[in-house]
């Protein structure tokens, strides 16, 4: 199929990018507005659950957001259902994209645009090393944080790109259709053009939402406020569904206005086992199983989501498997107090901190 | 008497003293974060720290395990966003940037992509660039931090994630880059830092029981060396204190040999 854009044509063939047409939904600006003009306009209960909104708004092929920071307000929960609903060679986008490894087990996810994958300290993901290197995921294009940003936030205030001092000297420039080296038409300097980009369809956690979509973020927003306005299909999932007046009577940290919003999914705990600020921590537990465990070869990972995922049905049964070797509800409640305490949202003095690894360390 | 800093302590340390009181500091998770903490609560109280998330000046507590957690925005008076922490850097302010690399050359150019052969047939995928280029691109300072050996401090690095002074001389500003590049390299066998015209690294200062001759034993390039290269002291009792246990008392990131693999 001819593709619409014009692509930087070294990056094409560096990527082995065949059929470049696969690009070109992720740059189509006339296609996200008129996308946008049919949206529903009118103030409508936009609850759904979230079997729903995957079913729904999550279609073979898509490009899915990840979304929050890595294990920080990323509805984790959601990524599980894509997996659970067995959908089929989505392209992952995000930065960080640290979700996609898991999501890409099994076909379900089989194209990157990534700034980066891994867990920071939990080292590199041997998973998603594995899967690229034998082709079962194929990289469409390599970013920086800030310059993936970038392309969102150009997205959301309407502009077609937006010039930057990111990416210069980089060989990514090499292996990113999306992104140009030119000159600033006023300095003459060099510049990189990002190309404002719309993912299809992004999962946003907020802490609170209300039924028509209006949202509040509080701690880091990382790139989501701009994801909101930059994707074609836009599901807020929360930890509780606020009145409309408290939105009118409570600005603080509103920052995704209904209008954009398709549908809303109250789902408590949906972060787990990553953290939600306010709410909880992670579980590092978890996080250390699958870092250390899980990722560690294609049958680990494939019995490990067999257990964490495959073998549960929601958040809740998630959670039950959870703490049922961890300490119960102590260590549910646990989590709320540790990331309160860190927040300082509560006193601090006397919470412990410490962590001790659950894996005995051998190698 | 304290036991003796081991080269993690030493290392933190060393980054500690690459910190000027009053800068606002951009951080990474591990020795950076360890390093930029010592510095505030020794001879740097009133620096400000930034996270790549969107965290900015958060109250004092807890060691951040990731750069998005609760103790990067901690009772912050405003958090941001992710575009926005780097248009920080790209307007001039954040002074000093640290970054880490699995390769460093010598003109502080770094690769964090993959090692062990080309974008096809690497041995193993590492993380991508994440914040590292956009740091790399538009900090006014940046301080690479690592282990030293021959095949982390390589001749030519396998990919170009984030750019130092590239080819050297002029050539990071005539890409168009912002900032000063890297400054300096801090590792356990000491600091670099970078020629004035050629910008190819050189030995600055040592650790203690350390050689020019070590220094380049672990180093896959040849390294120049500093007319006069300064001896670095061995942290005293007092800041190991400090270290041990006010900074990084559960030891996450200052236990030697590292605890979390």
């Amino acid at each position: 199929m001819p593709s619409k854009f014009t692509y930087n044509e070294e990056a094409l063939e560096n990527l082995r990018i065949e059929d470049a047409s696969i690009l070109d939904r992720l740059i189509d600006d006339e296609s996200f507005r008129e996308g946008n003009l049919k949206k529903h306009r009118g103030k409508i209960d936009k609850r759904i659950t979230l079997q729903e909104a995957v079913s729904k708004y999550v279609s073979d092929g898509d490009i899915v957001a990840d979304t929050g920071f890595s294990y920080v307000r990323t509805p984790m929960q959601v990524f599980f259902e894509i997996l659970r609903q067995k959908k089929k060679d989505l392209q992952f986008i995000g930065s960080p994209n640290t979700n996609q490894s898991y999501v890409a087990w099994s076909g379900c996810s089989k194209y990157s645009h990534n700034s980066y994958i891994g867990a920071e300290m939990r080292g590199t993901d041997r998973n998603y090393s594995r899967m690229v290197k034998d082709g079962r995921v194929k990289v469409l294009s390599e970013w920086s944080h800030g310059s993936m940003g970038l392309g969102f936030k150009a997205a959301q205030y309407g502009a077609p790109h937006i010039a930057c001092k990111q990416l210069l000297g980089s060989e990514m420039l090499k292996y990113n259709p999306y992104v140009k080296l030119s000159r600033d038409p006023w300095s003459n300097e060099p510049v990189v053009l990002v190309s404002a980009l719309h993912p299809d369809v992004v999962f946003i956690h907020c802490q609170q939402a209300d039924r028509f979509g209006n949202a509040k973020i509080s701690g880091p927003a990382v790139n989501d406020i701009a994801l909101a306005y930059a994707c074609r299909k836009v599901i807020i999932t929360c930890e509780e569904v606020v009145p409309e007046l408290l939105m009118r009577f409570d600005t603080k940290d509103t920052c995704i206005p209904f209008m954009i919003v398709d549908a809303v999914v109250e789902l408590p705990f949906g972060c787990l086992p990553g953290c939600c600020p306010g709410n909880y921590y992670w579980s590092r537990e978890w996080w250390e199983w699958l870092m250390r465990i899980g990722l560690k070869s294609d049958e680990s990972i494939g019995d490990f989501l067999n257990y964490w995922v495959y073998n549960t049905t929601d958040q809740f049964s998630f959670i039950e498997k959870l703490i049922k070797d961890l300490g119960g509800l102590e260590y549910l409640h646990n989590l709320k107090r540790l990331e309160k305490a860190e927040e300082y949202l509560i006193e601090d003095i006397g919470v412990d901190f410490s962590y001790e690894p659950v894996i005995p360390i051998t190698e | 008497m304290s036991t003796p800093a081991n080269p993690f302590e030493q290392l933190a340390y060393n980054i500690s003293l690459q910190i000027m009181d009053g800068q606002i500091v951009y951080v990474g998770t591990g020795l950076p974060m360890v390093g930029a903490m010592l510095a505030k609560k020794t001879h740097a109280p009133n620096i400000t720290l930034v996270y790549e998330s969107g965290g900015q000046d958060p109250w004092e507590g807890p060691m951040p395990w990731s750069v998005g957690g609760a103790a990067t925005f901690r009772r912050a008076p405003m958090t941001m966003e992710m575009a926005h922490s780097f248009a920080m850097a790209a307007n001039g302010f954040v002074d000093i940037a640290f970054q880490g690399a699995a390769q460093i050359d010598m003109y502080g150019n770094l690769n964090t992509h993959f090692i062990g052969g080309g974008f096809w047939d690497f041995r193993s995928r590492l993380t991508g660039s994440g914040g590292g280029n956009d740091l790399s691109s538009l900090s006014e300072n940046v301080i690479l931090v690592g282990l030293q050996d021959p095949s982390k401090f390589p001749a030519k690095l396998e990919f170009l994630t984030s750019p130092g002074h590239l080819t050297g001389g002029n050539s990071r500003r005539e890409a168009g880059l912002l900032g000063n590049g890297p400054v300096a390299c801090v590792t356990q066998i000491g600091v670099m830092d970078f020629e004035p015209e050629t910008k190819w690294m050189r030995i600055k200062g040592l650790n203690p029981g350390m050689t020019p001759e070590i220094a380049q034993a672990c180093t896959g390039f040849e390294l120049k060396v500093s007319e006069q290269i300064e001896h670095i002291p061995a942290p005293s009792d007092d800041i190991l204190q400090v270290l041990r246990e006010v900074v990084d008392p559960h030891g996450i990131f200052i236990t030697f040999p590292p605890r979390v693999r």
